[in-house]
């Protein structure tokens, strides 16, 4: 069963890779071309829009803010990518973990100590609230599991390459 | 063989991706031009239900009180802050940034800054504080007692003297012109004002800042933010309008 194309590790995996990279790539594209405003602003000014909300979690000194808010679309989009061709998946997956692993503590921090603010997950104005933090701890735990599970069939021969067993004449 | 056809959806899910991002690209200005016609409606009523007092327009900006608005008319940039008096973090926002920034750049003529009232219904005293801040204002002694107000929220907010803390600041004879205004609420509509205009922004939290650029566009700025990462989006807002762009 284990040697079956699609065992329950391996569709956790190919979930975690379509999800997580669906959303990366669509945050990291949202902060940079900022389609939910008209007309949209020109790309510095969508990168210190971005700042601004860094800034409201108020975790991070202002020189700290900028640089995130510079290489963080850049880096959602590029991991997203990665994450869907495959390419040298276990540093990737864990490398996602890790950063959702930050997105939920700043989030969890901010609505323990009721800050008024918005997510800022999407760059749109979105109010952080008890499911926001209930859908990055789902993301943080699909994440996991598609680290783990990766490095666990990383062991194993691919189903498809592996080779037939004898038969028996 | 067969491990190279895994490459076959791969490739098809980021075209796919990619072709789904192309479409909201394409399709986004058309969604913003649907939501804008249907926000026009209550902006407009926001603006009917204004009281025909002395008002002034900057920048696109309408209805501004020019007693609660700070700085040059034709500065580049004009800052419009949403706040209630009793919200902490308007009290952060005031002390920490705001007073930085008429500092730097709406003493330097580089940005117009507007107050906006937005006291909340699950504020006690907001209400009675924005009705001593718009009186003091039209006395000419707007940022004294603005200030009073912020410094000594924790104060008036357990005692509910509002008035005690005005009075404070201001001379005896001063008290008495503001005790009048507020007594004949002559000055209510222009705080209902400002609580529509907020509410066709929308604004859904206090702070909210928006931020007008001089090419018409508007940015807002949700919540607490600090001076110096506020300073960077001024200064480009100031250079672009500078440049004319």
């Amino acid at each position: 069963m284990d040697s079956a194309p699609f065992n329950y590790r391996r569709v956790i995996i190919w979930m975690g890779r379509l999800v997580i990279a669906g959303i990366f790539i669509y945050a990291g594209l949202a902060k940079v071309i900022r389609w939910d405003m008209h007309p949209r602003p020109p790309l510095g000014i969508a990168r210190t829009l971005f700042a601004l909300q860094i800034d409201s979690y108020q975790m991070l000194p202002a020189w700290a803010v900028l640089q995130v808010a510079q290489w963080l679309p850049w880096t959602e989009i590029a991991i997203g990518l990665l994450l869907l061709i495959g390419w040298r998946l276990r540093i990737w997956a864990t490398i996602v973990t890790l950063i959702i692993g930050g997105f939920f503590a700043a989030v969890v921090r901010a609505y323990t100590l009721h800050m008024d603010i918005n997510c800022g997950c999407f760059a749109k104005p979105e109010p952080l609230t008890g499911m926001t933090v209930l859908r990055d701890g789902a993301l943080l735990v699909l994440a996991l599991l598609m680290t783990v599970f990766a490095f666990q069939e990383a062991g194993k021969p691919h189903p498809w390459t592996a080779a037939a067993p004898e038969q028996s004449s | 063989m067969k491990r190279r056809l895994l490459l076959v959806p791969t490739v098809a899910l980021m075209v796919g991706s990619l072709g789904l991002g192309a479409l909201l690209l394409v399709a986004a200005p058309f969604a913003q031009k649907l939501a804008g016609a249907k926000n026009a409606t209550p902006a407009k009523a926001a603006a009917a239900a204004a009281p025909a007092q002395t008002q002034i327009t900057v920048n696109g900006v309408v209805d501004i009180d020019p007693t609660k608005a700070f700085g040059n008319k034709s500065a580049p940039v004009v800052m419009e802050v949403y706040s209630d008096f009793q919200c902490p973090a308007c009290k952060q926002l005031f002390t920490t940034t705001t007073q930085r920034v008429n500092d730097n750049y709406v003493n330097t003529g580089k940005v117009y800054m507007v107050h906006r009232d937005y006291p909340l219904p699950m504020h006690a005293y907001s209400r009675v504080a924005a009705s001593y801040a718009r009186a003091a204002a039209h006395i000419g002694k707007c940022e004294a007692v603005e200030v009073a107000l912020f410094q000594n929220q924790e104060k008036w907010e357990a005692s509910g003297d509002v008035k005690g803390i005005v009075a404070s600041v201001l001379s005896p004879a001063d008290m008495k012109k503001v005790q009048s205004l507020v007594d004949g609420k002559t000055l209510e509509p222009l705080i209902e004002r400002d609580k529509q205009l907020g509410m066709a922004v929308p604004v859904n939290q206090t702070p909210t800042s928006i931020i007008h650029a001089k090419n018409g566009q508007s940015y807002p700025v949700i919540g607490f933010v600090s001076y110096d990462v506020l300073k960077t989006l001024l200064d480009q807002l100031v250079a672009q309008g500078a440049s004319g762009k």
